[in-house]
């Protein structure tokens, strides 16, 4: 396994949570790029957020995905869909607090057969230091379930590419919006700073 | 000035371009205009403008156009932030400030604008540059006129009475349900995409 990297934060990620010097695993957000581009992911829309900050700051890095940062997460869902209506192939990434502010536009997806690849932190179980992460906690899973929304918890790096590639094979085949939950350990380094 | 006849403008001059209508009046007016296969009627009420956003990023190349009203553009207000970060040329935000929740029960329920907040200096404060705010139907000819010629991002804000309010109105009388307008909109897109 090669030696993690350690990827610079957005300045607001650093200044909006205290923890710079996040080491994320190299390998885990290598495998998020590849598998966007593998499966023709071509715009993504992102609240930054500390989960996930190593992967959008990796897609800018490299280019070859339009990815715009938005001012919420619900926002940035009905900018995917936008950009899914006029033959884009979206993902939305977010902190799991977002998917709780996401139901109506998300429902409104399911409904006018407007899909979107969904990825966001996920900390209902493994992981959860933070009493204030307790919210979050309390809506990504139930949004889900109640909008019967199919989504997958990734516990192995190693499945990041195929689970990315069959979920968006669902997103495409079944116009249905598909979430992908990561819970921290499998994108950061175990035992770091969270 | 009523709603209805500057609608009716930008129904003439629009030529097929994507539109994301929000809830409210505006969507029959539209319609009854022409129906067009790249519209979006009755979006949730702070998604018009996003949505349209994420169309007008996606296909540079097409007009997009948002018709907003003011209960609905500042129900989603952060949205005037990521269009004036990204600046797309070719999106046109129409809001039509009437200062009421007028869909709505008795349609007198009055919005933040009847007293004194101001959209069009909120999207100057998020940063966009062409915004106009228009009293009278002349005027709002003139800047439509503009905001179709030249480059946006466009916001304009059309201050309009309540007058256009109907006593009755049917159910189903747009021409399109919900559950369809997605697959017809991502249809003819790709069709016109795949013929450039």
């Amino acid at each position: 396994m090669s030696k993690p990297r350690e990827v610079k934060s957005s300045q607001r990620s650093v200044a909006s949570t205290g923890k710079a010097g996040v080491r994320y695993r190299q390998e885990a957000l290598e495998a998020f790029y590849d598998g966007f581009k593998a499966a023709g992911i071509d715009f993504a829309v992102f609240l930054p957020d500390s989960m996930l900050d190593g992967v959008e700051q990796l897609m800018i890095e490299r280019g070859g995905i339009d990815i715009y940062e938005c001012s919420r997460e619900d926002e940035g869902i009905a900018m995917a869909m936008g950009a899914f209506l006029v033959g884009k192939h979206p993902v939305a990434l977010m902190e799991g607090s977002g998917i709780g502010l996401s139901a109506l536009i998300l429902a409104r997806g399911i409904v006018q057969k407007t899909p979107i690849l969904l990825v966001a932190g996920h900390n209902s179980t493994l992981g959860e230091r933070y009493d204030y992460h307790g919210a979050t906690r309390m809506v990504t899973e139930p949004v889900l379930r109640a909008l019967d929304v199919p989504f997958h918890v990734l516990f192995d790096p190693a499945d990041i590419r195929r689970v990315i590639a069959e979920a968006h094979a669902t997103v495409v085949g079944q116009r249905i919006p598909v979430g992908i939950l990561l819970p921290s350990h499998v994108i950061r380094e175990i035992g770091e700073g969270r | 000035m009523n709603r209805t006849d500057v609608l009716r403008y930008i129904a003439a001059l629009r030529n097929g371009d994507p539109m994301i209508i929000s809830p409210g009046l505006a969507n029959y007016t539209i319609a009854e205009a022409k129906d067009e296969p790249l519209t979006i009627y009755n979006m949730e009420l702070p998604y018009t403008t996003p949505m349209a956003l994420g169309i007008a990023l996606g296909w540079p190349e097409r007009r997009v156009i948002a018709i907003e009203g003011d209960g609905s553009l500042l129900s989603g207000l952060g949205v005037l932030s990521t269009v004036a970060r990204y600046q797309p040329k070719n999106l046109l935000i129409f809001v039509f400030d009437n200062g009421a929740y007028l869909t709505t029960g008795s349609g007198k329920a009055p919005t933040a604008t009847l007293f004194g907040t101001d959209i069009e200096q909120l999207g100057r404060a998020a940063g966009m540059k062409n915004t106009r705010t228009v009293h009278d139907l002349d005027t709002a000819k003139d800047v439509v006129n503009a905001a179709f010629a030249q480059p946006g991002p466009w916001l304009v804000v059309a201050k309009v009475d309540k007058q256009d309010r109907p006593a009755e109105r049917g159910a189903h009388s747009l021409p399109m349900y919900v559950y369809e307008a997605g697959l017809v909109f991502h249809r003819a897109a790709l069709q016109e995409r795949s013929k450039k």
